[in-house]
């Protein structure tokens, strides 16, 4: 059937409005942002060029160094616990759990998901407390004295802590995301797999994962591309802090943007997050296309 | 060079207490009038305190000015401490600042007033309203000869202590750092595992203790040199005294693991009297009375103390870490008068002692502090503010925020273990460079 030019026209008139927001809101930003990261300014002085003096600033700068470490490591932690943690998940209450049980599990695993991050944050704030905290007191109750920490409070444990806590956080969703991708899989698959003698493990392994492949894809990416923006649960628990060693790109730019007064070195910073998340997403993509599997 | 912002205010003055209760004894018309209802307009209205605990004074205040002033309208926007620092600077950025507009004394109003964002007062604030003012809170907000804020609050920085435990445990009210060491040493002795309740989780309450330390032990002159921006170098050796000074008080009387413990997670200690004592802000002396929450007993038997000087020292023993707190006026505001006439009503005298009154925050406001309308240990600190020789402002807004960061995660890491005192020192000599270089 032809569309008829009247019909084109009509088409663009409903996609324009989305288009121009678009462009508004996403990408004139983005370009905006690449020009003023070229320039030092704050937000008490003019704009001054400086060519890419930001750039060599930050690759100068040990924080960002440091944060960029804590960006990774709250990836690969994140996909690890949350992306296989969640698909586990999903696949024994989808498989093993039965009747009302089954409701109940889910939504205790998704509760966490739904609750605001500055809540969960000062939450963790009190159970991490080095006096009154739940973890302390969990490791005296276990004769583990000798591992108390001041959690947030020590370099070498604060970030490892809001990692941790974000894990709690976010595995109940990646959960309910796999849960609904396996809800579509066919039990006849799985019945036929049984019958010629396959355990839960081997089904799990060559038809759960295989057709989850897809969600698998989309939840690593979510996860990746979100690591890289966390910001808010360590504004929240620690503010970057103890000198500066749980600062992640994002909060670092927050900091340096309106602490610091340096608008043109965090605009640099927003440039290089918005380079990593978007090259992530394309690796991503790359490797899993044309792999969807159907049986 | 600015003359004021960069060293500590001179003199928060003598006068105060006396003042105080000259003035509320013939307190009728101390205070001038603002305008009579005949403004019309709206202006915007930024203070930093959303705490619920405070908030009925500024919507009862601004209520009764709209009642006055009918044809005025006031856009309240309340943030928190934290939340105000980067509303400010977004807003500044945004060119969206409102027309009243909170702002620390120090180098934090500076940027404003290099930014041309704060409107010149020296006009506005005259006469009787000038004169119902201390003038050093006036003279924090005040560079190269003009006014360019409105005192709000005034703050200073002391040390509370349960006297029934220092009694219980046989410890006097140390005169020296070297007796609050032994006294705090004593506690342990006895059993008592935290001295001095201290939280520092956002770093803050570490830069207090320094703000005091260096005026200790730092010559006057050397350090109104280094605060400021263009000739700051901190090669005098007090700096890195200070800091050992703050190791020892750490060693012998903080929390351990302060860096996760917040500033009001450590004061619940003090306030359930497991901690003797706790440095605290003037301004929050109202949580320890029954009326602010605290428990009977403790609220019976507190009492304060400046952080006590070495006994030798280079630097100045009368200075006093604190400063006002205050509000600025957009030089954009385009409803000037109202913003004027609003500032004016809000440091009122009534307004002044209701301030004191409803939040037992103390007030800039000559005679706003009376044994009628606060606790006994609120007026005797704003004689004790009066004896103060000086005032230190706060470190992290007095300096430029290059030096600010390198003491907030300078002495956080000195608290974890990962930094010494020189490490410290040598962080924020480096940043003095910086922050030079960007003046030059």
């Amino acid at each position: 059937m032809q569309t008829s030019r009247r019909g084109r026209w009509s088409m663009l008139l409903w996609v324009a409005p989305a288009v121009v927001l678009l462009v508004l809101f996403v990408y004139y930003p983005v370009v905006e942002n690449l020009r003023l990261s070229l320039f030092r300014w704050s937000a008490f002085s003019r704009e001054t060029f400086v060519g890419l003096d930001n750039y060599e600033t930050m690759a100068a700068d040990p924080v960002f160094w440091s944060s960029l470490f804590n960006n990774v490591a709250y990836a690969v932690v994140s996909v690890v616990f949350q992306v296989f943690g969640g698909l586990v998940l999903a696949a024994v209450l989808e498989e093993l759990v039965r009747g009302r049980l089954k409701g109940i599990f889910r939504t205790v695993y998704f509760v966490p998901a739904v609750l605001s991050l500055t809540v969960v944050g000062l939450l963790f704030t009190f159970i991490y407390n080095p006096q009154i905290g739940l973890v302390n007191g969990f490791l005296d109750l276990v004769g583990l004295a000798g591992l108390k920490h001041s959690w947030l409070g020590e370099s070498a444990t604060a970030i490892w802590s809001i990692i941790a806590m974000s894990q709690w956080q976010s595995v109940g969703y990646v959960m309910v995301l796999f849960i609904v991708a396996m809800q579509r899989i066919p039990r006849e698959l799985y019945e036929a797999a049984y019958i010629d003698g396959a355990s839960r493990i081997q089904a799990f392994r060559r038809i759960t994962v295989p057709l989850v492949r897809e969600m698998t894809l989309l939840a690593t990416i979510i996860t990746i591309s979100g690591a890289f923006l966390v910001m808010n649960e360590v504004w929240v628990m620690t503010a970057g802090g103890p000198n500066n060693s749980s600062h992640t790109l994002a909060s670092w730019m927050y900091k340096s943007a309106f602490f610091n007064d340096q608008m043109g070195y965090a605009a640099a910073l927003a440039v290089v997050i918005f380079v990593i998340t978007l090259a992530a997403s394309i690796v991503q993509l790359f490797l899993n296309r044309g792999k969807a599997v159907q049986y | 060079m600015n003359p004021v912002a960069g060293r500590p205010i001179r003199r928060l003055l003598v006068i105060v207490a006396m003042a105080s209760v000259a003035f509320a004894a013939c307190s009728g018309g101390g205070t001038p009038a603002p305008s009579g209802g005949d403004l019309e307009g709206k202006i915007s209205f930024l203070h930093k305190y959303a705490d619920p605990r405070y908030t009925p004074y500024f919507d009862a205040v601004v209520a009764a000015y709209l009642a006055d002033n009918p044809k005025v309208e006031i856009e309240v926007i309340a943030e928190t401490d934290q939340g105000v620092k980067d509303k400010l600077r977004v807003m500044a950025a945004s060119n969206t600042l409102p027309d009243v507009y909170f702002s620390w004394a120090g180098d934090f109003t500076k940027k404003f007033v290099r930014g041309d964002l704060a409107r010149d007062l020296t006009a506005d604030v005259s006469g009787d309203w000038r004169a119902s003012f201390t003038p050093a809170a006036l003279e924090a907000y005040t560079y190269d000869g003009k006014l360019y804020g409105v005192p709000f609050t005034l703050d200073a920085k002391y040390i509370v202590f349960n006297k029934k435990l220092l009694a219980d445990n046989g410890v006097n009210v140390p005169t020296t750092l070297e007796e609050l060491l032994a006294a705090c040493d004593t506690f342990k002795d006895k059993g008592v595992k935290d001295p001095m309740a201290f939280g520092n989780q956002f770093g803050w309450p570490a830069i207090h203790f320094m703000t005091q330390l260096n005026a200790y032990y730092v010559p006057p002159e050397t350090l109104a040199k280094d605060y400021d921006p263009a000739t700051g170098e901190f090669t005098d050796p007090g700096y890195l005294q200070a800091l050992e000074a703050f190791a020892d008080i750490n060693t012998h009387c903080l929390t351990p693991g302060a860096n996760g413990i917040s500033h009001e997670n450590a004061q619940a200690n003090f306030l359930n009297s497991s901690s003797p004592m706790h440095y605290i802000e003037a301004v929050e002396f109202q949580v320890l009375t029954e009326a602010g929450g605290a428990p009977a007993e403790l609220a019976a038997n507190w009492d304060f103390m400046k952080l006590p000087a070495p006994a030798t020292t280079p630097g100045d023993k009368g200075a006093l870490t604190g400063a006002p707190d205050g509000f600025l006026i957009n030089q954009s505001s385009k409803e000037v008068d109202i913003a004027v006439d609003f500032l004016q009503y809000l440091t009122s005298l009534e307004n002044a002692q209701k301030l004191t009154k409803d939040l037992g925050w103390l007030s800039p406001v000559i005679g706003s502090a009376t044994t009628d309308n606060t606790f006994e240990q609120n007026v005797r600190v704003v004689q004790d503010i009066s004896e103060a020789s000086n005032m230190a402002i706060w470190l992290d807004t007095v300096t430029h925020i290059d030096v600010a960061n390198a003491y907030l995660n300078g002495v956080q890491a000195m608290l974890d273990g990962t930094k010494t005192a020189a490490d410290v020192v040598a962080d924020v000599q480096a940043a003095a460079a910086t922050a030079k270089a960007s003046t030059q």
